[in-house]
């Protein structure tokens, strides 16, 4: 996990432990081993809660369904068959996890439209369902009018839970006698976990679940579906606590509804964020350290102090049980972590914010690198101006969308037409609905009636992602990066939707999924370098300075590899070098790629300059269409937006 | 009135301000260009103690402020219009406008300042039920200054007043500030459109790299080398 000489003397340190323990008499292998299945739980939640940023109260449930899963296949209770079998828990393991994923679905499902405070209290209820219903289901009858199809069935054990479950057996290996063997099966289950878990988190599908924890609506418009990626986590959070369910139930041999009440879904959590949330080092760490001090510091020490209290002849200390206190060293821990670390013990340091534009660029601060021809990555010339559209036809026709906001109309029977290769300016005053207009035709809002058509088909009910998917881009007015993800994997979350890895490509990694990899990175440093990011890859985008921020959102956008681009006030505070930049870099993008693109932009410098024609917006309605030169002359257009032009006058020096 | 000495702010090991001086005098609108990343937020954010100086000082009315915490700062009578806008999105209009004058003592100086700013700013009138995150971006950027202006300040900071909004409001925003400027209030305006800036203010600085490189008064300013060709993007 980290550099140097630290994974081989932890791969050392962790084989030979076992071994030292028995020679020095410790006798903490079962509470060690017990602390690596909660390790193994934080490490699902951290998928949940770290990744994609869902708050998750009642992650214990999915403990308690991977283990009465492994306890009713595996159990004389129910009489299941597979009891008795040598190789029963070998394949109960893989039921259990596939069950629990499929209720993380299930449940997930229902849960996706809401977010924060919502959420969470939703997996609390769930959290203290699935404890109450395993209490229940001990002694189910049903009676139909006097018929009784299930005549007190013992689904569960009840209250007294699932005792015996089948052990695993393997030639020659003591399981029933020595916690030994048990250390070293959780050891490989959990070192094939955090394995799968960081090859998981540096793929397709982990920047997307950081994108989703960022800003689900950006991550929307950059092509990562929320809710195939959100029911991902919770599926994949959901078969680790699965795996890790079901090998406690069989290493205790006895499972009760009291092992998963909602204290054990606030401990992982606590796990989670004292290591902090994101970091599977901190949360093996967070883990490790919890149960540790939990069944071996505190026992130990209440031992001590009685042993203390004997000597000195205080009652008190001599009949003390610290263990008693574990919720209040617990809380005490977490306070002050959040005080004084508030990462976590391994989360990465975040620089305190700056202001939106002031930070440090020592390189010549005043100028932007200029946008060059050259510098245009070959593949995106390739794959953007290869569209199957018509030479001449419209890329974007839109006619008579109309949406309103309670009583307010934001856009009135509004047509617009971005011809392929064309600059369409959308100017108007504002809250004119401009905005708007781009949050129809990107899907974030649904038009109340309308056509929008793009390349000939329609895209009126489509999510944003697959709007994305289909070549439209977009930027935002007020800067919505991914703020705690590096520069490059900003842009990667940009390629999300043109990339394929699988759950299992990401993890086994291929040679066709490795090449995929390889080649979007490098396609990301491409662009990074064209829009003049280089060097700055491995920053957290909320460092970047303001111009920087905003030439980033246009390398994730080109990265999806759109036809449209659609762009909110791109020059908004930026000054004039800056401005003249950024207008030289939309005209070499047209006329290089033939992208077409659609610009909302107060700057009228900028749109004069770049723009083939012209929509204005007044009041949700369209009040004129023209060319740059009529528009300028158009007297509504000037008494509702342009004003006198005193502000577009050069400088009178003395003035 | 307001006067900066030699300061130096930092975020984290990044030096945003390296030894920045400038002085506002009562009844002046003075202006503070820079390119992005040159300081300009960091200065207003350092005046407001958002941020520490790591040295130097910040002195309001010839007292030190640069210890005190942000609330007591506005108390004796700083307010700013952030960049970024940043208004109170699930609060209506009216709320928001109303907490812009919450530390203020003369409680009836309050409606007929509330009128003011709704006459200078009437699409803000047609919206005051409506919440603030309804708005539209140029809208939010109306609201933060008119939230700045009900404080009725000494000295009001923009950060960026005209940013996102259409020629015509733009050219309405450096009235309103000439205007408010007329009445009694001391301005200290960041701008990106430095033309504008330079237009309405009666002195100017050039900030790069967390340094002062240029100050006089705006006029001439408007025909030095550097400001047209860094700033006002001439030829």
């Amino acid at each position: 996990m980290s550099r140097g000489l630290g994974p081989p003397a932890l791969a050392v340190a962790l084989l030979a432990y076992p071994f030292v323990d028995r020679a020095l008499g410790l006798q903490t292998v079962h509470a060690v081993s017990d602390g690596m299945i909660y390790t193994l739980l934080a490490l699902g939640l951290n998928i949940v809660v770290g990744y994609a940023g869902l708050l998750d109260l009642g992650y214990a449930a999915f403990f308690a369904i991977g283990a009465y899963a492994m306890g009713l296949l595996n159990s004389p209770v129910l009489g299941s068959p597979l009891y008795g079998h040598a190789w029963s828990f070998w394949v109960c393991i893989w039921v259990a996890a596939a069950v629990s994923a499929l209720l993380g679905v299930v449940i997930g499902a229902p849960t996706l439209r809401v977010r924060g405070d919502y959420l969470a209290i939703i997996t609390l209820g769930f959290g203290e369902i699935i404890p109450v219903a395993i209490r229940n289901l001990g002694d189910v009858t049903i009676e139909l009018g006097g018929w009784r199809p299930i005549e007190r069935l013992n689904l569960t054990g009840g209250e007294n839970g699932v005792n015996p479950v089948g052990r695993p057996h393997l030639p020659g290996v003591p399981f029933e006698t020595d916690p030994v063997p048990w250390y070293f099966l959780i050891l490989v289950i959990g070192a094939a976990s955090v394995w799968a878990m960081n090859r998981l988190r540096d793929s397709r599908l982990g920047r997307a679940w950081m994108a989703i924890r960022e800003d689900e609506t950006a991550a929307d418009c950059t092509g990562v579906n929320p809710v195939s990626t959100k029911l991902l986590a919770f599926a994949l959070g959901a078969s680790f606590s699965g795996f890790a369910g079901s090998v406690y139930a069989a290493k205790l041999q006895a499972i009760t509804p009291g092992a998963f009440e909602f204290q054990v879904s606030i401990m992982l959590l606590c796990m989670v964020v004292l290591g902090g949330a994101g970091s599977i080092r901190g949360v093996v760490l967070g883990a490790m350290l919890i149960t540790v001090f939990d069944r071996v510091v505190l026992s130990q020490t209440t031992f001590l102090v009685r042993a203390i209290g004997r000597t000195v002849g205080v009652p008190a200390l001599a009949s003390i049980d610290l263990t008693l206190w574990r919720w209040f060293f617990f809380g005490l821990g977490l306070v002050l972590v959040m005080l004084l670390r508030p990462q976590g013990l391994a989360g990465r340091r975040v620089q305190p914010i700056a202001g939106a534009d002031d930070l440090d660029e020592p390189a010549a601060p005043e100028a932007p690198p200029p946008a060059r021809i050259e510098a245009i990555p070959a593949w995106l010339r390739e794959r953007v101006a290869s569209g199957p559209v018509g030479h001449g036809a419209a890329i974007l026709d839109v006619r008579g969308v109309t949406k309103a906001f309670g009583g307010v109309v934001a856009l009135n029977a509004v047509d617009l037409v971005v011809p392929r290769g064309g600059i369409i300016g959308l100017i108007g005053p504002n809250g004119a609905g401009k905005t708007t207009f781009f949050n129809v035709v990107t899907g974030l809002v649904r038009p109340d009636d309308g056509r929008i058509t793009f390349a000939g088909a329609s895209l009126v009910g489509l999510r944003p992602n697959a709007i994305v998917a289909r070549g439209i881009a977009r930027t935002f007015q007020s800067i919505r990066l991914f703020a705690h993800m590096t520069v490059r994997d900003n842009v990667l979350v940009g390629e999300h939707c043109r990339l394929a890895a699988s759950v299992a490509g990401a993890v086994l990694r291929p040679p066709r999924v490795r090449a995929e990899e390889a080649r979007a990175r490098e396609r990301a440093r491409e662009l990074l370098a064209f829009v003049g990011l280089s060097g700055k890859d491995e920053e957290l985008a909320r460092n970047l300075p303001y111009g920087d921020q905003r030439r980033l959102e246009i390398a994730r956008a080109l990265a999806t590899e759109p036809r449209l681009l659609l762009l909110d006030e791109p020059t908004a505070g930026m000054n004039p070098r800056e401005s003249e930049t950024l207008t030289d870099l939309i005209g070499l993008l047209r006329r290089e790629l033939s992208l077409s693109i659609l610009l909302i932009e107060h700057d009228m410098e900028v749109v004069m300059r770049v723009s083939d024609r012209i929509t204005v917006l007044d009041y949700g309605t369209r009040i004129a269409e023209g060319t740059p030169g009529e528009i300028q002359r158009h007297p509504r257009v000037i008494e509702a937006y342009l004003g006198t032009g005193v502000s577009q006058e050069p400088a009178v020096p003395g003035a | 009135m307001l006067q900066l000495a030699d300061v130096h702010t930092y975020y984290g090991n990044i030096r945003a301000l390296r030894g920045l001086s400038l002085s506002v005098e009562r009844g002046e609108i003075v202006t503070l260009i820079g390119g992005n990343g040159a300081g300009k937020t960091t200065t207003l954010r350092t005046i407001l103690g958002l941020v520490r100086p790591r040295r130097g000082s910040v002195s309001f009315n010839g007292a030190r402020v640069d210890t005190l915490a942000t609330d007591r700062i506005v108390r004796l009578g700083i307010a700013q219009s952030p960049e970024g806008r940043h208004i109170f999105p699930r609060m209506s209009v009216l709320e928001n406008l109303e907490l812009g004058a919450f530390a203020r003592r003369d409680r009836d100086g309050i409606a007929p300042d509330l009128e003011r700013v709704l006459s200078l700013f009437p699409r803000l009138r047609e919206r005051l039920a409506q919440k603030g995150g309804t708005l539209s971006g140029g809208e939010q950027q109306m609201l933060a200054i008119s939230r700045a202006l009900m404080a009725r300040p000494g000295l009001l900071l923009l950060d960026e007043p005209s940013m996102g909004l259409s020629p015509i409001l733009v050219e309405t925003i450096f009235r309103i500030i000439q205007d408010i400027n007329r009445q009694g209030t001391t301005i200290l305006l960041v701008e990106q459109n430095a033309r504008m800036a330079l237009r309405v203010a009666h002195r100017g600085y050039v900030i790069q790299t967390g340094r002062i490189v240029l100050h006089d008064a705006a006029a001439e300013l408007l025909r030095s080398d550097l400001v047209r060709k860094t700033y006002l993007g001439e030829k």
